[in-house]
């Protein structure tokens, strides 16, 4: 996969060679060795945008990460036999030579306190939690057999982020943003929105660059303070300050580029001047206040704020301005019960009013500007929560889940998703999976393949291996696409 | 105001600028964005081999990449039975027949049309090209001969070739990369100007630039010498272990936090100072690793060969609730693999964690066997910070010394005048031990009360016994009529009785007890009958058990508490509590003391008596007091030791009260640096090692056959009949058998000087590694590394006294496209510096630079609000600390590393991440960088006091003051064209300030530092922006 990029870092010859048979970035490749002139002194662009494999179902990724893990029994997954068996004894088959985060001895089988109806033409089971999918219900397709290796956060979100429960792999942005560049060289190429106050379990891990060069990671946009890290100018010094001081720096650097004869001062010349740029173009585009007060209102966003709702509508700015792949991390999911905060009634109410809202109003947003189509959305957490009472809050009145991994649900939403579809099926106690089952690497290949990459050829060469973000194993759920 | 473009048009160089404009138009277009120096195909493209194939060089490239997967070391993974990467096996089963290539079933299986013969497989995306086929077919034909991959056979020193430019080598380098020129058809650039010398040396050796003096002095010096004046000169800087620890913290995964997401603080930054003056004392490689690895096994180690054990516990450790602890564990020994095998060996042995590696030859045994070495430290995996230790720092280790020698030279003096100090103490005990007798008053109780219902009998000697119920926890309440009603001190007395488990003086099954609070309280006559609280200011005990010091007794702490090692020692015990304020109280007044036991299981005082003294001069520390209460001729060592340190050290007068109250004083000292020692990570190995197995699959719980440590069997193992540990496993890797480590490291140092490794992946010189571009000299290096006893700095200086380094790094057009990273050394290094040293340089220009070396790390400017925006997790999570003062302006090796949060602007200059070990950062150049230099405060902060020096030490004229600037940003005058640049827009921005003076005002306020007020406000202003240019340069962050 694009060679120029590759020799940034690691590529030996052989690899080169490899790749440009490929057919992968043949064309900048050609670039690269085809004019003879120009080729061993021209820099190449690591993030000129780039064609995929083949052609892309996506243009964009728009990911929502439920930080924590959301009660998927309590929203997506109706058990009705789990609510039969309700506070009996958990069966021991389902304990045995099984660990848990919370929980040790026998818990309780816990029903959901939810009410669940089935919504929309397609019939998705939704419950009372989340009232505003009920109206998209038609745009989302709910699989309800994902399983993953990892029952604690950390691990767990690196798996789903990196295709490995370890740090030091790049990330799914990363990837994409190496296997696509940007469309937008005001912007970076792969934007992070964090809101509730907390990174990701995963740290920056779950949006960094790993081995792959740093000019691929996610770059955190704030809501509050500057929008991206320095883009302020010092104080006392103005924008005609800033092109002024410039334009003198572009002079002096031309003068020793001419001197010396190093393309990288031409390349310095160049990041200046993209400096200067971001630093307008970044503040605007994450500016909400030229938006329509409905529009607002839709998301139920709060310029000035910092929230999963602002967050959500300017993941929809950052994608109409051509970022190929955001990342949002929320916050709060973990639904243990040990307080009212994170019990399945008010709790869950509560929590879910700040996410169903501008996820549909991101939904409908996307569709009302042409852009849905294009647009994959995904959204979930790091694994499910237990069919059963965690362990360490069984006698209090609030009720909560323990951490899950063996079978959980999670939403897409977009134009390449099959909407009002439910994919997959879990037991009747919602313990196993009963079909189709979607593990976490199956996923990552599918939203691969939705942006037009083959997972098992969009690898990077690091200590003599080429590494992939589906390790090994990943296969494309064709049935969740349209 | 006009506005800018208005005045461009008026500037006599506007003309000028709209050329460039125009220029810059065009390269706007050929250059892209985003784009890193080193991006070009590598050198050796370009050289078609013109020898036969040869198997380490041609062949086993093409193998390794396109058959070894199936048909190669891994035994689960072979396909057909068929190895590859062996000669027998290839040829028993005809996959290759020597010399016959038409015969060789290798060559007709990669030459095949069949898609169904076709090798590799079309699943397998990989495919062989025409010159890969010919290159097979020409080396079967040759006879298929194989060879051991070069980096793991020993390293010799080959005769060095000779080549035409007799005149150029400086030193064995210069042949090797003189014979490859030639050979090349190149030519070697002249040698760098006196200027970009030193400042290269500067920066490469110390990691700042040079000073101006400095550059001046090189410039001046005609003699021979002069080179390696400067060589040595820097060689000798605490800079250069500054800068050489730098590199090594990236390998060591070294950080200030835990990582993982509650990332809380934690204390290697001693350890991090061991490895500053580990290389700034040139301690040899061999040694440093040893300690490093293993000081810990080393025959009576010292503090500092423990604390250097850190090296492998950097890593990240979880706190997270929930955890499975070996899992965790397992973890960590698998990081310490990791980083121990990348960082001496250069092997990825990762890889072999679930299979066998593919390409090198380790199995999954030699990596579990390696695991064993790992596997015995006393660790958990949640929360496992232990073992740690603490250990004097450095400075604090050279005070004790310090310390001890004075103390040494007392005592001699005391020694000297013993009759003096005998004389005198004799009176003084005569007195002391007369009032000590007489000043307690035993107290007998009016009112006994246990919480617990235990019995409470006063027995005739006025002490109380308890007996009966046996409750878990009791409180005594006693109630005292007070005679005398004058108190300075309380004294507790816990005695022994033969009703009490095994006779001794507490009530729990093994006679001890935890006194966890001592209370007093007064009721004073006439006042309200409400007991007001006694403050009691300090305790003494005659017997204190380790962790329950009866200090823990007065600490309002219901879970500690004073205790006497009951089960070992059945003895009395006497506490003598001081009053914060003697008491007087009218006559009749009641005394209550509460003695609350809390530990649980009855670890009651069985008997005790209560006593309390009116002596207004009562000071003395229970010990003292109790041996004074002793008759002379029964008290044992430590009591006589006691009166004496304590009437030497509080009472003596003249000469030896002299002499005794500076002991006192430095005894003092040396007992709070002690208290005071950081405590640090270190390694330990287990009394009974852990049992190792094979994991399958790499999980921790899914354990297959068990192994022993050992080292991995495809190279040199270890002298026979020594034991296999840890010990062995550091004097393994630097024994001179070794093929791998002193390659390694020298190849790291040769990274380190010239941007590229010889052989570019620094991390893997095993098979999956680039071939070295100069393999003889490699060898070399190694071999003279090994030779000269490992000694770091020798190899340094010989890098650096080579021609082939002091060359200009200016290229030619033809030079760049021929060899664009130049890997055949035709001319100087050239790269952006690291991250690190960008700060730094601008520190030292602006002469911010504190130089201070060692110490906690600190914390310089970084955007509010950053680490809880990031990383906020309620109870573990703080606010960035932002320094003050001489914190804010150290070197950036002692900025806090909080490894969720890492410095921004360090991270935007591609700082490794430092969650696992790595041995090369990328090397970008982003936008992100741009608002770095311009933005940071910590930029414009050292812009405004370069600004002042420029001014101040210029002199007269701008031109003089821009000329200092330049000279020192980047150690040379400037050149006309830049002056007149320079000056033009200091003209513009003065005028700009000059409208607009509180934006002057706000600039000059950026940063902690005040701006020197002599200074006109207009023109500091002004250069200041001239000065944030300069930083800003390419050249400024550039080492060329």
């Amino acid at each position: 996969m694009h060679p120029q990029t590759e020799l940034l870092q690691t590529a030996t010859r052989r690899h080169f060679l490899q790749q440009s048979s490929a057919g992968i970035g043949g064309l900048a490749l050609a670039g690269l060795l085809g004019d003879s002139t120009s080729a061993a002194t021209k820099p190449v662009d690591p993030l000129a945008p780039k064609q995929p494999h083949f052609p892309a179902k996506a243009k964009q990724v728009i990911y929502l990460h439920l930080t924590g893990s959301p009660p998927h029994l309590d929203l997506f997954d109706y058990k009705p036999e789990l609510v039969k068996h309700n506070d009996k004894d958990c069966p021991n088959e389902y304990l045995e030579g099984q660990r848990f985060a919370f929980t040790s001895g026998v818990p309780k089988l816990m029903g959901t306190p939810r009410k669940f109806e089935q919504h929309g033409d397609g019939g998705v089971w939704l419950s009372d939690a989340v009232p505003h999918f009920h109206k998209v219900a038609d745009d989302l397709c709910v699989i309800r057999s994902m399983t993953t290796d990892q029952f604690n956060h950390a691990p767990a979100e690196l798996l789903v982020y990196t295709g490995s429960p370890r740090s030091g792999r790049p990330s799914l942005g990363t990837w994409v943003t190496y296997g696509l560049g940007t469309e937008n060289e005001n912007l970076p190429g792969f934007v992070v929105l964090i809101s509730s106050g907390v990174q990701p379990n995963g740290g920056k891990n779950s949006f960094g660059s790993g081995f792959l060069p740093s000019v691929y990671q996610g770059v955190q946009c704030r809501s509050k303070g500057d929008p991206v890290l320095y883009a302020s100018d010092p104080q006392g010094m103005n924008r005609t300050m800033r092109r002024l001081s410039l334009d003198a720096l572009r002079d002096l650097n031309q003068l020793q580029a001419d001197e010396l004869g190093h393309p990288e001062t031409l390349t310095r010349i160049a990041q200046y001047e993209l400096a200067f740029r971001m630093q307008m173009s970044v503040p605007e585009v994450m500016n909400m206040n030229d938006e329509p007060k409905h529009i607002i209102d839709n998301y139920g966003a709060k310029p000035g704020e910092s929230s999963f709702a602002n967050n959500c509508l300017l993941a929809r700015r950052l994608v109409e301005n051509g970022v190929r792949y955001v990342q949002l991390f929320d916050w709060g999911w973990d639904f243990h019960g040990t307080g009212a905060g994170t019990g399945l009634m008010s709790g869950l109410t509560n929590k879910c009013a700040t996410m169903d809202k501008p996820i549909a109003a991101l939904i409908n947003d996307l569709k009302q500007r042409g852009m849905y189509e294009e647009t994959l959305i995904v959204i979930g957490g790091e694994f499910g929560r237990t069919p059963f009472r965690e362990g360490r809050t069984a006698k209090s009145k609030v009720l909560g889940r323990d951490h899950y991994p063996d079978c959980y649900s999670m939403v897409l939403a977009g134009g390449p998703v099959q909407g009002g579809t439910m994919y997959g099926e879990s037991d009747e106690l919602g313990f196993r999976v009963a079909r189709d089952k979607v593990h976490v690497h199956d996923l990552q290949a599918t939203i691969l393949h939705t942006l037009g990459f083959d997972h098992e050829r969009l690898t990077f060469r690091f200590q003599g291996r080429d590494y992939r973000l589906t390790d090994v194993h990943g296969e494309v759920v064709n049935g969740v696409l349209a | 105001m006009i506005g800018p473009h208005e005045l461009m048009k008026e500037h006599k160089w506007g003309l000028q600028i709209r050329a460039l404009s125009l220029i810059r138009a065009v390269t706007f277009f050929a250059v892209t964005f985003f784009v890193i120096c080193c991006c070009m195909p590598s050198a050796e493209q370009a050289a078609e081999p013109t020898k036969p194939p040869a198997y380490n060089h041609d062949i086993r490239p093409i193998l390794a990449e396109k058959c070894f997967r199936c048909h190669g070391a891994d035994s689960a993974a072979r396909e057909a039975d068929l190895r590859l990467d062996q000669r027998k096996s290839a040829v028993v089963s005809r996959a290759v027949v020597p010399g016959k290539p038409d015969g060789s079933e290798l060559l007709r299986r990669v030459t095949s049309t069949d898609p169904d013969k076709r090798m590799p497989p079309a699943d397998t995306q990989l495919t062989l090209n025409d010159r890969e086929k010919e290159l097979l077919k020409s080396w079967i034909a040759d006879g298929a001969e194989y060879q051991e991959h070069w980096s793991f056979v020993r390293p010799l020193k080959t005769p060095l070739p000779q080549i035409e430019r007799a005149e150029w080598p400086h030193n064995a380098i210069d042949h090797f990369v003189g014979a490859r020129l030639q050979e090349e058809g190149l030519a070697p650039s002249g040698e760098a100007s006196r200027r970009a010398l030193v400042r290269r040396l500067s920066l490469d050796i110390t990691g700042l630039p040079p000073r101006l003096e400095e550059v001046a002095a090189f410039v001046a010096d005609g003699s021979d010498e002069a080179y390696k004046k400067v060589v040595d000169r820097l060689l000798k800087s605490s800079r250069y272990g500054e800068h050489m620890a730098r590199y090594w913290l990236d390998a060591a995964r070294y950080a200030d936090s835990n990582g993982y997401q509650y990332d809380t603080e934690r204390t290697m930054w001693p350890w991090r100072d061991w490895v500053i003056r580990a290389f700034n004392n040139n301690m040899p490689f061999d040694q440093f690793t040893i300690e490093q690895l293993a000081g810990d096994l080393l025959p009576n180690a010292t503090n500092q060969q423990r604390l250097a054990t850190g090296f492998n516990r950097n890593h990240p450790i979880t706190i997270e609730g929930g955890v499975i602890d070996e899992e965790y564990r397992t973890e960590y020994v698998i990081d310490r693999i990791t980083t121990t095998s990348t960082v001496w060996m250069g092997l990825a042995m990762g890889c072999a964690r679930c299979h066998d590696h593919k390409f090198d030859p380790l199995t999954r045994v030699d990596f579990y066997s390696f695991f064993a070495f790992f596997n015995n430290v006393p660790e958990r995996g949640n929360s496992g910070f232990a073992p740690k230790q603490k250990a004097p720092t450095f400075e604090q280790e050279q005070e004790l010394a310090d310390i001890a020698t004075q103390l040494a030279a007392i005592d001699k003096t005391l020694e000297a005048i013993a009759d003096q100090v005998a004389e005198q103490q004799a009176q003084w005990e005569a007195t002391a031990s007369k009032r000590v007798r007489q000043q307690w008053q035993i107290l007998s109780p009016t009112e006994m009360a246990s919480s617990g219902g235990s019995t409470l009998t006063l027995l005739d000697d006025q002490s109380v016994l308890a007996s009966g119920a046996k409750p878990s926890n009791d409180d005594y309440e006693l109630t005292f009529a007070l005679s005398n009603p004058k108190i300075t001190a309380i004294r507790l007395e816990a005695i022994t009785h033969e009703s009490l488990p095994h006779k001794g003086a507490g009530r729990a099954f093994n006679s001890n007890f935890v006194l966890s609070e001592f209370e007093a309280a007064v009721v004073e006559n006439g006042a309200s009958d409400k007991p007001v609280p006694i403050k009691l200011a300090s305790v003494s005990a005659d017997y204190s058990q380790k962790n329950y010091e009866v200090a823990r007794s007065i600490d309002s702490n219901l879970g500690t508490g004073w205790a006497v090692d009951g089960p070992t020692r059945k003895e009395n015990a006497t506490a003598v509590y001081l009053l914060a304020v003697p008491l007087a109280l009218p006559a009749e007044s009641i005394l209550k003391v509460t003695m609350r036991h809390r530990f649980g299981s009855t670890h009651s005082i069985g008997r005790f008596r209560i006593s309390v003294t009116d002596d207004p001069s009562f000071n003395l520390p229970a010990d003292v007091a109790q041996a004074l209460a002793v008759a002379e001729a029964k008290r044992t060592n430590e009591q006589l030791s006691a009166l004496r340190e304590y009437f030497i050290g509080h009472i003596a007068e003249g000469e030896v009260g002299r002499a005794g109250r500076r002991r006192a004083e430095l005894q003092g000292r040396r007992s709070q640096i002690e208290s005071s020692f950081p405590e640090t990570l270190v390694m330990a190995e287990m009394a009974k090692p852990r049992e190792t197995f094979m994991l399958i699959r790499g999980q921790y719980d899914k354990k297959g056959e068990k192994v022993t440590a050992a080292t991995p069997t495809f190279l040199p193992s270890p002298p026979g009949g020594e034991k296999i540990d840890r010990l062995a496993l550091a004097r393994w890797l630097v024994s001179r058998d070794h093929p791998l480590t002193a390659r390694v490291y020298v190849n790291r140092l040769w990274q380190q000087l010239f941007g590229i490794g010889i052989v570019r992946t620094v991390e893997d010189l095993g098979t999956q590694g680039e071939w070295p571009t100069h393999q003889e000299m490699l060898d070399w290096l190694a071999v003279d590394f090994m030779e000269s006893g490992w000694d770091v700095k020798h190899i340094v200086k010989t890098i650096v006294m080579s021609s082939t380094y002091r060359q200009s790094s200016i290229v030619t057009p033809q030079l760049l496209k021929r060899d664009p990273e130049n890997r055949l050394l035709a001319r100087g290094a050239r790269s952006r510096l690291p991250a690190e040293m960008v700060r730094d340089n601008a520190l030292a220009v602006s002469d911010l630079l504190v130089e201070k070396v060692g110490g906690p790390s600190v914390y310089p400017y970084q955007p509010p609000g950053l680490w809880l925006e990031i990383n906020n997790r309620p109870n573990y999570s703080k606010a960035y600390p932002t320094g003050k003062g001489d914190d804010l302006y150290r070197r950036s090796l002692y900025t806090f590393w909080k490894r969720t949060v890492p410095h921004p602007a360090m991270a935007a200059f591609d700082s490794a991440d430092r969650e696992i070990c790595t041995v090369r950062r990328s090397r970008t150049n982003t936008p992100l960088q741009a608002l770095v230099m311009l933005n940071d405060p910590q930029f414009v902060e050292a812009a405004k006091h370069l600004a002042e020096r420029m001014i101040v030490e210029g002199g007269d004229g701008l031109a003089n003051q821009i000329g200092r600037g330049m000279e020192i940003v980047l150690s040379r005058p400037p050149t006309g064209a830049e002056l007149e640049e320079l000056s033009a827009y200091y003209r513009i921005e003065h005028g700009l300030f000059r409208e607009d003076s509180t934006a002057a005002e706000r600039l000059l306020s950026v940063g902690e530092s005040a701006r020197n007020q002599d200074l006109d406000l207009t023109d500091h202003a002004a250069m200041t922006s001239v000065a944030r240019l300069l930083l800003n340069l390419n050249e400024a962050i550039t080492r060329q």
